[in-house]
């Protein structure tokens, strides 16, 4: 199972500037990993691009045995009719009602469940989104800065709990932060502007488990390298 | 709510009638061409039970017709939110008719249903139905992407659920529109009736021109002020429930 990407070409319409003149990327199978690049690179308009939502662009992307592919992002909201918990018990599906208790524990939503969304403050909201996309069935979730307002030790356990819950999934992590890109994830793409080439650099990150020690210098390195791709 | 608007009415109502008397008496105008306070007062008196029945009637079919433009519009509005043919078909024909003025094709309705209760209905549906039908179609066309693409990427979206979303996202302007084409349901059945219904307080002041008798008229209008401010309140007050029930308080 594994995503590619050949030669993509792009540009939004009504304008001059190319977003990818040939970007050619992999993904490999299941595993946590990222893409990361500077603002306005282009990182969101290819996360639309391997989901279906963008079209118009020439070269190819192949799915290969990825059928069920979600993106979400940080600026979504729920249905302000209802609370969390009458939302996620409509659209969980049956296949994953036995893990929703445990999301909510991990991702310490106990105090939500009878809130409505807007009553929530920012990282509980996008922590709520998140656990409503862990609940679906996909192959590829792409999180488009999905940990946004999330504290720091609670993004962490959220992103070892996610490792631990769904080792079988592949995730596409998009972010600016190169500590938790470099520490976390298995591959990175790092994506870069349309004039460099290529414009896609394919890294290894720590790839960093729960109960696992973490090699500092081999962190550092790996930062490194990602701010020197970029 | 309810004095506010009251009070506006009655302020514009007294407005005018003072310019009217200023004009009468610097003009020296006879009271057969503007009546006299007095003669006012005495039509008043004379005419308010029965302008009262007449104006509750009109009060009543604009309501009715105000809930049937209501109800089209919402039916309309859902079907004009598809990106298919009928939709952009309904859209298009909806800003081409709604350009029509819909006195201009009372005479039709008059002459295929009569005079009677259905033609004022049916009017005054109209001419509130259009303003309702543009917004409503505005409101349920324009997508609500950051809750909807949940549903649209997972493939739980119905068109149900897709009208609730748009629905309860833009519900205070909604409610907006629904009061503002209440004034227009009203009107609609005046001009109805003063065309050519046998019924109702556009009648009453029809048959009040026939006798110049502007005094009539003016009770008439008072009635009518009133009647439309009590009805706008009320729409106003059941709209601020509903946006009551759905108001939550804001964390963080």
């Amino acid at each position: 199972m594994q995503l590619e990407c050949k030669d993509l070409k792009f540009q939004y319409p009504g304008t001059n500037i190319h977003v990818f003149k040939a970007l050619s990327l992999q993904i490999p199978g299941p595993g946590f990993h990222a893409l990361f690049g500077p603002s306005g690179v282009g990182k969101t308009t290819l996360a639309k691009m391997i989901c279906g939502i963008i079209n118009g662009y020439t070269g190819e992307i192949a799915t290969n045995e990825m059928n069920r592919i979600l993106y979400t992002h940080n600026l979504e909201r729920l249905p302000g009719w209802s609370s969390v918990r009458q939302h996620l018990e409509l659209n969980t599906p049956d296949s994953s009602k036995h893990i929703v208790a445990e999301l909510i524990h991990s991702f310490g939503l106990q105090v939500c469940m009878e809130s409505r969304f807007a009553q929530l403050s920012l990282g509980q909201q996008n922590r709520t989104n998140l656990t409503r996309y862990l609940l679906q069935d996909f192959d590829l979730l792409i999180m488009d800065e999905s940990l946004a307002n999330v504290d720091e030790v609670t993004k962490e356990k959220i992103i070892l709990k996610m490792k631990d819950m769904f080792p079988e999934r592949c995730f596409l992590y998009i972010s600016h932060n190169v500590v938790e890109v470099a520490k976390f994830c298995d591959q990175i793409l790092v994506l870069r502007s349309h004039h460099k080439v290529p414009q896609a650099v394919n890294l290894s990150g720590q790839n960093h488990k729960d109960n696992q020690v973490l090699d500092k210098k081999a962190l550092e390195h790996t930062m490194l390298e990602i701010v020197n791709a970029s | 709510m309810l004095h506010r608007r009251i009070y506006q009415f009655f302020i514009i109502y007294f407005l005018g009638l003072a310019v009217l008397m200023v004009i009468k008496y610097s003009l020296s105008l006879s009271d057969y061409v503007i009546p006299s306070p007095v003669e006012v007062w005495l039509t008043s008196r004379q005419f308010f039970p029965v302008y009262f029945v007449a104006v509750l009637n009109t009060l009543s079919v604009a309501i009715l017709g105000h809930i049937l433009s209501i109800f089209l519009a919402t039916t309309v509005g859902i079907i004009g939110r598809l990106t298919i043919w009928v939709g952009s078909f309904i859209r298009v024909a909806a800003y081409n008719i709604q350009a029509y003025p819909i006195v201009a094709v009372a005479p039709i309705i008059f002459i295929l249903l009569g005079d009677g209760l259905s033609s004022r209905l049916l009017i005054a549906a109209m001419i509130c139905y259009f303003p309702l039908l543009l917004s409503f179609i505005g409101v349920f066309s324009e997508p609500v992407a950051e809750i909807e693409h949940f549903f649209e990427s997972t493939l739980k979206m119905t068109w149900w659920l897709q009208v609730k979303i748009r629905a309860f996202e833009n519900i205070s302007k909604l409610i907006t529109v629904i009061v503002g084409s209440a004034t227009l349901a009203m009107v609609g059945t005046i001009v109805a009736e003063f065309i050519a219904a046998d019924a109702g307080i556009g009648y009453s002041i029809r048959i009040a021109l026939f006798q110049s008798d502007l005094a009539k008229i003016l009770v008439a209008l008072f009635l009518i002020g009133v009647c439309t401010s009590l009805y706008l309140v009320l729409l106003e007050w059941i709209g601020h429930m509903i946006q009551k029930r759905w108001e939550i308080p804001k964390g963080g």
